[in-house]
């Protein structure tokens, strides 16, 4: 299926990661017409490649209402699906007095957004989470954390969006936008005309947002995992630190996933994506301090991918300023946590012009 | 973070060679390894714990483990070296000290992985690799099975059966899929670019035949059978394009099948240093770009042996000082030396030859693919079978990356060491193009699978930990 030069779509969303195809896929469910496009294979970038960590009690508190939207999103499409969701509730762990206080703070924060999550320390938190190690001195614990495995989740969620009747194309990558009275798109195998653009191409967003001429100061992370071989079930909880430097879950197949953000090198234009040895280092490090168990294994596998993080890390989320019909969704940090939620409200603001959660701190003009 | 003049990866006969060709002549060298004892798979020693009295002693290894005991030489067994971080340097990890080792040059010499073919009970107990049966009779004195069928294609059947013999098993059949014999009269003559090698491979071939062990060729085994463990092979005629006659199949009894389909070089390390690699299946499958000199597209990086090209224990050798004279030159451009590596270019140039000279006798079938049933599974890891890939792969639209990513085929412990060539020839073959032009996934450190505890005993500087969690990272 090769759309022809003038074809004419009414909404087009550039990016079929976790953000892009939520979107489509609530925008179809509200009937409207949609199609996907992609750079690249569909889920091939950030969304097929990151931790899969959803947990709402890492989350700023500004975003926390979101988070729950998204959790609740994950669980009810997750109910039809394989989405490779879990909900083992997390645990979020502080190392050192400092950090203690930090996580104390935070629980207290928390607390008075609306959100409350048990706060353990010593001999009561390693009873209940006995595989911690003893250098972790307290935790805060959330039953909503879970996560999704994103292998798992992409072949489902695309074809939950091709049932709902829109076009993923992939391969077709956006070279320029120009204004018709609607938009024209124009790639590499003809124009595609439309009346709505939604930017949800991860870090590649301000590429396309700049195409129109709106400079967004979108910084790129670049972050690193690393996974283990397959062994016995221990982990029964997602992990997470407090200062936000370690992310750990065990898979249903039994292989450890090791994140926490540490930073490799890479550069979204030519597309290169490497480890930085010392910072993997600091990771394994970490991971293997919470989790002693962790240095008996082998580990398979360590790469890098990209995050679009705004200056603030909220979600960049709304209309693209001085541009009608032009919507976009990126910048969050842990994007694929939020994706279900943002498609959603992104998909309201187009069909209905507002949003069930407010999310007036989350918009684009902001930026500019 | 240590230094020395030359790192070198692997200490079986190409690594040792390269060794002690640079030490001799006054460069430092530190030698990883990940086995507990040097000598690589050609001469794999049993555990020193081993108090048998009729342990070989191999004049040849014996002879190359002395560079071992060089002052200059740093030996580190059971090391696994997982990546190359940045150019010139190589990050190691063992149980008794992980880190990095910066080098003027790098000379990898980490061997060759057996190339596995599925067919269907491939993965019974008791089917075996060569590479695996080697193992077992000369790195443990175990032998693999008392009534054995040795199957595939390669030069490396006969060794298999030479030793399972030694060890004490009965070799039912050895079964060669390309139609040695024909072949192998018309080729004598460039046989002999290596006389001694012929002669042993001659010897071998009468040896078999004193043990009267039948040498099928032209036949495959078509499948394993037996439940839970192996008890029977099925074999059948197999032409050159890889088409099966199944109207024609016997079966042989046995408790163990060996099965070897050549090798293909461990580039892992050259893959992650970046390295500039082509497709060549005489070689193995992806061959680094090499110059005469062997050094690799990345400057004072070498590889050599069976893990750079398919060639033998004497290619290696005969690589492995010329790498190491190569990487002397550099730092002491004198005549004698580039009087010894043109000779030694020479004696590689004769070994070429007669590698050319085997891998054309031993051509093999176009593909073995026709061997491949849906219940078969392609990834043994992950369990992945032809039916699923088949129906993934059915219009041709899905490629390498996105098989892997839907499948989890690769993803398992073996790092698609055993299936990812496998998958190569599905696709290629499904869209009519070669394997060489597909877009394969990405090679991604560790090398090898590597203990995560075994990665922490480097001293690095204590980490810079963001200020807010959520705040952005990277730039």
């Amino acid at each position: 299926m090769a759309p022809q030069d003038g074809l004419r779509i009414e909404t087009v969303v550039i990016g079929a990661g976790i953000t892009g195809l939520s979107t489509a896929l609530f925008l179809a469910r509200a009937g409207r017409e949609v199609m996907v496009l992609d750079r690249g294979d569909p889920w091939g970038e950030s969304s097929g490649g990151n931790a899969g960590t959803l947990s709402l009690q890492v989350k700023h508190p500004l975003v926390l209402d979101l988070m729950q939207l998204s959790l609740d999103l994950w669980e009810a499409e997750a109910g039809s699906r394989n989405l490779g969701y879990e909900r083992t509730g997390g645990v979020r762990v502080a190392l050192s007095q400092d950090e203690v206080v930090m996580l104390k703070k935070s629980v207290a924060l928390q607390q008075r957004h609306g959100y409350g999550f048990d706060y353990l320390e010593g001999k009561a938190l390693h009873r209940a989470v006995p595989w911690l190690g003893p250098g972790v001195l307290a935790a805060s614990l959330s039953p909503r954390d879970a996560f999704s495995s994103p292998l798992r989740c992409g072949p489902q969620l695309l074809r939950a969006v091709s049932e709902a009747g829109v076009d993923i194309v992939d391969h077709r990558e956006v070279q320029a936008i120009e204004p018709d009275g609607g938009y024209r798109l124009v790639t590499p195998a003809g124009a595609i005309r439309c009346d709505i653009v939604v930017i949800a191409a991860g870090v590649w967003s301000g590429h396309i947002s700049a195409m129109l001429g709106v400079e967004l100061p979108l910084m790129v992370d670049v972050n690193m995992l690393t996974i283990t071989e397959p062994v016995d079930h221990v982990l029964d909880r997602v992990v997470t630190h407090i200062g936000g430097v370690l992310s750990l879950k065990q898979y249903p197949n039994g292989t450890c996933m090791i994140g926490g953000g540490w930073q490799g090198k890479g550069n979204p234009e030519s597309g290169t994506k490497e480890l930085d040895y010392e910072q993997l280092l600091h990771n394994l490090r970490i991971a293997a301090r919470v989790v002693p168990g962790l240095r008996q294994l082998r580990i398979l596998r360590s790469w890098s991918g990209f995050e679009s993080v705004a200056p603030d890390a909220l979600p960049v989320l709304g209309r693209l300023p001085g541009r009608e019909g032009v919507f976009i969704a990126t910048g969050a940090r842990g994007g694929y946590s939020l994706g279900p939620a943002q498609g959603m409200l992104l998909a309201e603001l187009i069909t209905d012009g507002h949003t069930r959660l407010p999310a007036d701190s989350f918009d684009p003009a902001r930026l500019v | 973070m240590k230094s020395t003049d030359i790192a070198i990866v692997g200490a079986g006969p190409a690594g040792l060679a390269a060794a002690r060709e640079a030490v001799e002549s006054g460069l430092s060298v530190m030698l990883m390894d990940d086995n507990s004892q040097p000598g690589g798979q050609y001469f794999r020693q049993l555990p020193r714990q081993f108090s048998r009295v009729d342990r070989v002693r191999h004049g040849r290894a014996e002879r190359l483990f002395e560079v071992l005991d060089h002052p200059r030489l740093h030996y580190l067994p059971d090391c696994v070296v997982w990546d190359v971080p940045e150019q010139g340097i190589l990050a190691y990890a063992a149980g008794t000290g992980s880190g990095r080792v910066r080098a003027d040059a790098i000379i990898i010499a980490a061997g060759a992985t057996d190339r596995p073919l599925p067919f269907p009970g491939w993965t019974l107990p008791g089917v075996i690799t060569a590479g695996g049966s080697q193992n077992m009779i000369k790195g443990q004195a175990v032998r693999p099975g008392d009534d054995v069928v040795v199957a595939g294609n390669g030069p490396l059947l006969l060794v298999a059966a030479m030793h399972l013999i030694s060890a004490g098993a009965t070799v039912r059949a050895v079964v060669e899929a390309a139609p040695f014999q024909r072949r192998a009269w018309s080729r004598l003559a460039s046989l002999s670019w290596s006389p001694s090698l012929l002669v042993q491979a001659l010897s071998w071939r009468l040896r078999l035949a004193a043990a009267r062990v039948p040498f099928l060729t032209g036949q495959a085994v078509i499948e394993a059978h037996g439940a839970p463990a192996l008890e029977a092979v099925s074999i059948a005629p197999v032409d050159h394009r890889g088409g099966i006659n199944r109207a024609s199949v016997t079966t042989l009894e046995a408790d163990c099948l060996v099965v070897g389909n050549g090798l293909a070089p461990a580039v892992e390390l050259t893959r992650l240093a970046g390295c500039a690699h082509h497709h060549d299946p005489m070689l193995g499958g992806w061959t680094p770009r090499r110059t005469k000199d062997l050094e690799t597209t990345v400057p004072g990086l070498y590889t050599v042996g069976d893990g750079a090209a398919i060639g033998g224990v004497e290619l290696a050798l005969a690589e492995g000082r010329m790498a190491a004279l190569a990487a002397l030159l550099q730092r002491f451009p004198c005549a004698c030396l580039h009087k010894r590596r043109h000779n030694l270019a020479r004696h590689l140039d004769r070994l070429g030859r007669f590698r050319t000279a085997v891998a054309d006798i031993f051509a093999p079938p176009e593909t073995f693919l026709e061997l491949i049933t849906p219940e078969t599974p392609v990834c043994r890891c992950e369990n992945v079978t032809l039916g699923e890939l088949g129906h993934l792969a059915a219009d041709g639209a899905a490629g390498m990356v996105q098989l892997k990513s839907t499948t989890r085929l690769s993803m398992g412990r073996c790092q698609g060491r055993f299936c990812l060539a496998t998958l190569a020839d599905l696709v290629a073959t499904r869209r009519g193009i070669k394997v060489a032009d597909l877009d394969w996934p990405r090679f991604r450190p560790p090398a090898r699978p590597v203990l995560l505890g075994d990665l922490l005993h480097e001293e690095i500087p204590p980490p810079v930990l963001p200020d807010d969690p959520h705040l952005p990272r990277g730039s």
